[in-house]
């Protein structure tokens, strides 16, 4: 980082500088944060009027219940889905336009476009496109395969036509950030596997995989936390969490709890633990990446 | 870029060191293949749901009928006026713009501060800053809808834009872009004793035009974006935000059948507005992502 003097000095400026952005980190996110995880030791009654203390059971609750259980292995799945999913045809994608030597620009402008695509809406036009006795695509797959499709009544489909929803929304920020790594890559460092003749594939696996790790942790990061909290509309829009559960989830169940059974101490403690989660794989895909990647020079 | 001379796919099964004109030449093509197939595939739902938009019920019910429909633009028409489309669109739009100057004011304010002046604790305040990436809305819903109801702002403008505009990767960005400025700049400012605020108006902001484009294009995409929040707290629907009333037009239907035909037409609607901010602003957008990795 540059150098740079700090040419004033009054703390009651600094602080009238702060004051806004604190005022609104305090009071709409750290107090709200805190005051969770107070609720989650609470029962509620009456909308939250009417609180009782009741020590941890709200979380003994929780992870006694069996359809809890169920939601965090269908959300850790649908994680582990979409973080992949999502890498493997970005960093394919990202891959072609770093190899290809005319008009990069402008297959890069019409690759990013689904960085524009808000959630509900991708969710709407899937929906339609897949749907099991309108959709065009379930038409022509169906031909195709001789399969009768329908993820309407069929759990695994659904989670499987959600997960793809999901991936395709999040397309475009992936290969945003893997194109401009690709292209940060010291050619010094790649020229001498040139020379050997290595295979594409066998170069991107061995050389560009390793170069880039920084960045691809750094989405493993971001996809994670969209695969966890920013998957709502999809379930809400597309299947309400089922067939049979098999797409409820920690998020939608969540929110069924606070605003449909009006649990609110309960739905708290799920945020806590939805919480937890987070930050818990957070904390392990860096902790991972520090020991694993490979810092370009 | 790749080199040309020793670029080959494996498929290709040619002798090691053996390259020729034509090899190069099908590699490449191979690689414009595969981008074009990539970004057909990606686009494709999106053209199917503008084409269908053009058909009527009846069309859109036969189903291998890819052809434009002769609705024309009646769909879009009903959705804005008859399915409130419009009004959505004009909350969407007050709501994105409200966050996107409230955040860009407020996260340059804070970045002046954090970067300009000898504050103790200096470490400890933007951490304190950042440290909010890790709560995001759903892990405060429940209070936060309390406290909202609490302020009497549940169901207003206040509710789904307040929240929203203070933001860590904001000031984060401001801050990364003001220390990369020379410190020459600053020296001069402080020699001839300009105020803070007139140095953040006759200097930063002149010099931050592409960042400030770059956190707006990244705002205003991801305001556009909300769902849940405004789900929970807007209970008016006139006052309802596009994304949600999507779901409100699913419920479309016309004598038992689902008017799919107006909801692609309510789609392609609700994508529209960041879609253009995308392209309008993509330079600023993709300088602004390089800095974030930095």
């Amino acid at each position: 980082m540059a150098e740079y003097t700090k040419p004033y000095d009054s703390k009651l400026q600094a602080g009238a500088l702060l004051l806004p952005t604190f005022v609104v980190l305090v009071a709409f996110l750290y107090y709200p944060a805190v005051e969770t995880f107070r609720l989650s030791f609470h029962q509620t009654l009456l909308l939250g009027t009417k609180q009782t203390f009741v020590g941890v059971a709200n979380y003994v609750g929780l992870l006694t219940s069996e359809a809890y259980r169920t939601s965090v292995i269908i959300s850790f799945a649908f994680a582990a889905a979409v973080v992949v999913g999502t890498l493997l045809v970005s960093l394919f994608v990202s891959y072609l336009l770093f190899e290809v030597e005319a008009w990069e620009s402008s297959y890069l402008l019409v690759a990013i476009w689904p960085y524009a695509l808000p959630t509900a809406v991708a969710a709407t036009i899937l929906t339609f496109m897949l749907h099991p006795n309108l959709g065009i695509v379930t038409h022509y797959l169906e031909a195709l395969t001789g399969l009768s499709l329908d993820w309407f009544t069929s759990g695994p489909q659904a989670f499987l036509v959600v997960a793809i929803v999901a991936i395709w929304k999040q397309l475009g920020y992936n290969i945003i950030f893997l194109v401009a790594a690709l292209n940060n890559v010291p050619k010094t460092l790649t020229e001498s596997a040139q020379l050997d003749g290595v295979g594409r594939l066998t170069m991107l696996y061995r050389v560009y995989v390793p170069l880039i790790s920084p960045t691809l942790v750094f989405l493993v990061v971001m996809n994670t936390i969209y695969a966890f909290f920013g998957t709502f509309p999809l379930v809400d829009l597309m299947t309400s969490g089922g067939p049979n559960n098999a797409t409820n989830l920690l998020i939608f169940k969540l929110y069924r709890d606070a605003f449909a059974f009006n649990s609110l101490g309960k739905a708290s403690a799920e945020s806590v633990i939805l919480f937890v989660i987070v930050s818990v794989l957070m904390y392990l895909q860096l902790r991972f990446s520090d020991s694993h990647t490979h810092y370009g020079a | 870029m790749a080199t040309e001379t020793t670029d080959r796919t494996e498929a290709g099964g040619n002798l090691p060191g053996a390259v020729s004109v034509s090899d190069v030449f099908d590699d490449q093509l191979f690689v414009h293949l595969g981008l074009v197939v990539s970004v057909l595939l990606m686009s494709m739902p999106l053209v199917l749901a503008v084409i269908m938009s053009t058909q009527t019920s009846t069309e859109v019910y036969q189903v291998t009928n890819i052809g434009p429909g002769s609705a024309g633009l009646s769909n879009y028409e009903t959705a804005l006026s008859e399915y409130n489309l419009m009004q959505y669109m004009i909350n969407s739009f007050v709501m994105a713009t409200v966050i996107v100057v409230g955040k860009v004011a407020l996260s340059l304010l804070a970045a002046l501060a954090l970067v300009y002046y000898r504050l103790p604790y200096e470490r400890a305040i933007f951490m304190f800053i950042l440290l909010t990436l890790l709560i995001p809305v759903p892990v405060r819903i429940v209070p936060l809808f309390q406290l909202m109801a609490d302020l009497g702002w549940a169901n207003t403008l206040l509710s789904i834009t307040g929240p929203y505009i203070a933001s860590a990767t904001a000031v984060f960005l401001f801050r990364q872009h003001f220390m990369s400025i020379p410190a020459s700049l600053v020296e001069n400012a402080r020699l001839d004793g300009v105020g803070p605020l007139q140095f953040l108006f006759k200097v930063l902001i002149p010099m931050s035009k592409g960042m400030i484009a770059g956190v707006s294009v990244i705002t205003f995409i991801y305001a556009w974006n909300q769902y849940l929040w405004p789900l929970i707290v807007i209970s008016d629907q006139s006052k309802q935000v596009i994304q949600v009333g999507i779901k409100f037009l699913q419920g479309a239907s016309q004598s038992g059948l689902t008017q799919w035909g107006l909801i692609m037409a309510g789609a392609v609607i609700a994508l529209l507005p960041p879609l253009v901010v995308l392209y309008a602003l993509h330079r600023p957008l993709l300088e602004t992502f390089a800095l974030q990795q930095k």
